[in-house]
Parts: structure tokens; sequence; C-alpha cells
């Protein structure tokens, strides 16, 4: 790669890694119900690590009818620059005690001695969880997203990322649901404008498809 | 150009905020499409808030507190953005955090009701909680004193001053110089707020740690 190239695309990582320095703590001091603190963030900026947890979700699509969508997230994962896990690690056992009625117990005692959802391939996170506490989850993507939207960088959110953390042990013991928020800095949003069976047709496949495959055979043949 | 008065322009500026707030929530990002109801209310609508607190303030401390207050809020011209959706799941997503493992078994299951009707998709609640950040994040890059309260949303459903939903929180907002949704010590009297620190943690004042007395 020529010289001037390789920089500019290091100079861009860079700035891809301070920017999630800076969404972290937006997300951080995003506001928490009753000011208790429960959001644990975890950041990926290795290709390495982002590799292994698209692979993750990519498997994961075959666990549940339903989630077909896992695959084109997958590819949507590949293609971000930092993945950032924000991690509830209390309301799978410590619920609010307010009796809000959020999960349909009107006790919170009803809500401990409730059936938890049985471990199986087919389900995302073994609930319920309390929901007056887990909408900080909720507080703390959109503590991101603010600022994402005010530096200009790329974002989407993803609930397949936080199964995929939950199921790879990224995140801190007894976290039972987790949220995943991607950031990209490039020139083309890499989560947007993605066309049907994105899964198959990306600019992954395409590459290996035409030039890996298809372009070695044709210039075998015509030279 | 005519004379306008700072009571009439910060009146103005509240209304016009108030719109962008809802314009800020409705654009704000999402897990899905669910249909998020929104709905403004004012100082006389506080004033019902407070009443309503003060009715189930016996058994909420929460209540008790914002319901003292919101009769404060109403004097000084506050106002609220309230959303709210309905509890079911528009995101087939079988997740199982709700306790149900697929989303079928979740709209189907039996309503619950009470100040918020339940079992509620956590990701309805999660997309209406963050179009709330969102409207928040809004009113403070406005330089809107502002806070976001379950309270609100539970007593302004209750007061039907948001239809159609099973839960909402509002997003109360004042342009008043002193942020009146915080620090709001002057609805205790120092003994009252002594003995009801000594009640919830006996422990503190103890000598030594696990000492009887």
């Amino acid at each position: 790669m020529e010289r001037k190239m390789r920089e500019y695309e290091e100079r861009r990582l860079e700035s891809v890694k301070l920017a999630s320095q800076l969404l972290l703590a937006s997300a951080t001091t995003s506001p928490r119900v009753g000011g208790i603190d429960e959001i644990s963030i975890h950041v990926l900026d290795s290709r390495d690590a982002i590799e292994d947890l698209a692979i993750c979700i990519e498997k994961m699509a075959d666990d549940n009818p339903r989630w077909d969508f896992f695959r084109s997230d997958a590819v949507q994962v590949r293609d971000a620059d930092v993945v950032m896990i924000m991690a509830d690690r209390r309301s799978g056992h410590d619920p609010m005690d307010s009796n809000c009625n959020l999960c349909g117990n009107l006790l919170c005692d009803a809500w401990r001695d409730a059936e938890r959802v049985p471990d199986a391939p087919s389900v995302a996170f073994q609930g319920p969880f309390c929901l007056m506490r887990s909408m900080n989850l909720a507080y703390a993507l959109n503590g991101a997203v603010t600022l994402a939207r005010q530096l200009g960088i790329d974002h989407a959110i993803k609930m397949s990322v936080g199964v995929a953390a939950l199921r790879m042990d990224l995140l801190p013991y007894r976290c039972g649901i987790a949220l995943g928020f991607m950031a990209s800095v490039t020139e083309k949003n890499p989560f947007k404008d993605l066309p049907k069976k994105w899964a198959e047709y990306n600019n992954e496949t395409l590459s290996n498809r035409l030039i890996g495959r298809l372009f070695p055979t044709f210039r075998s043949i015509y030279s | 150009m005519s004379i306008i008065s700072g009571d009439e322009l910060l009146k103005g500026g509240m209304d016009r905020a108030v719109e962008l707030m809802a314009i800020a929530a409705n654009t704000a990002l999402k897990f899905g499409h669910p249909k998020i109801r929104m709905s403004a209310i004012g100082p006389e609508e506080f004033q019902d808030l407070s009443g309503y607190c003060e009715g189930v303030a016996e058994i909420s401390p929460l209540f008790n507190r914002d319901g003292r207050s919101f009769l404060d809020l109403a004097k000084q011209d506050t106002r609220a953005l309230l959303l709210g959706a309905s509890r079911k799941s528009v995101y087939n997503y079988d997740c199982g955090a709700c306790g149900f493992a697929t989303c079928e078994e979740l709209n189907k299951a039996e309503e619950v009701e009470s100040f918020i009707n339940g079992p509620c998709c956590h990701f309805v609640v999660y997309d209406v909680h963050m179009a709330a950040n969102a409207a928040a994040a809004m009113a403070h890059y406005m330089g809107l004193q502002c806070r976001v309260f379950v309270t609100i949303g539970v007593s302004a459903h209750a007061c039907e001053f948001i239809e159609e939903v099973d839960f909402a929180v509002g997003v109360g907002v004042s342009y008043q110089a002193r942020n009146p949704f915080f620090d709001r010590h002057k609805y205790w009297t120092d003994e009252e707020w002594d003995k009801k620190f000594a009640e919830e943690f006996p422990s503190f004042t103890r000598r030594f740690m696990g000492a009887v007395e």
C-alpha cells in the first residue's frame, strides 16, 4: 500500500479508538434508574476480537429460525471498527424492589420466585430480568448514540452482539443480559443501505468470489 | 421590532423546546419500529399528577417525594414530554429476556394490570427509554433543566394524559435558573431526614460494627 494511504489507514483506526473512549465516557455518565451503578461497558477494538464475535453471531443464526438476521448482523460486526458491549450485571438477580409490574409480576418477591427460561441454544437471555433495572441499558446505549451523532461517527445497535458476548464469556460474572453498540469511521456507513441478502452479497463475499475465485479462472483460460 | 418581555421569551422558547424534544425522541435510534405515543403536559396537568402522587404516597416513598415537588413545579411553568408504548413485542427476536421463550408466548400471556401493565417486551421498553434519553439530550443541548421521571409516566398514564399505552415515562423540563428536579431538600425537615436515615441505616451510627447494644 502507498505510504500515505497506510498512514491514513492507521490514523483512521486511531481516531475510532479515541472516539470509543469518549463514547464509553458518555455511555457511563448517562442516567441510571435510582442512581445505582450496574452497567459495565466492554470495548472490543482488535480485529481478532471483533472477528471472533462475528463468527459466534454467524453460528448462532442456526439456533433459532427467527435469528436469520444474525447473518447480516455478523457482516456488519465485521465492518465495524469498534464494538462496545453494554452489560447489565444486576438485573438478573437483584430487582429494583419498586413493585413496578413492568415484568408482569406485581411484586418483586414474585419475580424472585418466577420460573426462569431454561438454558437452550434458541434462548438468548434467560429471563425474566428486572426491567426497571435493565432500562439502564437503553440509557447507556443512547448515551453512546447521542455522542456518536455529535461526533459524526457511524454507529448501530445490535441485540445479537450482546448475546454473542454472553456466550463467549466476555462479560462480568452474573451478567445475564447485554446489548451491543458498534462504531465505524469509514467513508461509507457500513450499517446503512444494506441490500437484500446482505449476508450473501457483501464486500467480503464479492471480493472472495470475483477476485479470489472467478478472476483467476478467467485469467488462466484467457492467457 | 416590538419589545418582547423576558417571560414571553421563556414561555415561547419552552413551547418550541418541547416540540424539538418530541422530534429528537421520534428520530432516536431504536431497535425496531414500535408505535411510540407522545404527548406533552404543562403546569395544570402537573397539579393533577401531584394529586395522584399524594394518593399513592402511603405505599411509595418515591411518589411521596415527587408528588410534593410536582405542586411546586406546577407553579413554575414546568412542562413534561410523555412517551409510552404498548407492552407487546413487535420484534420477533425470541430472546427470552421477558421470561417467555418466544415473542408469541409473551403477546398471548395474560395481562397484569397495575400502575404499569405487564409483562412488557424488553425491547419496547428499551426503545421508549432510548427515545426519552434522546429527548433529554436535546433538552440538555438547549440548556434546559431536565430529568427523566418514571413517576410522571405512571401518574400521567393513570390520569389519562397519554392514551393507548401500557407503560410510560416522562421527561420533565424547566427553564428556572435553579434546577428544580435535583437536590430537593426543602421537602424534608432536618428532623424528618435524621429520623428516616436512622431508620434505614441503623448500623451507620453504631460505635462498632456488629456491637451489641
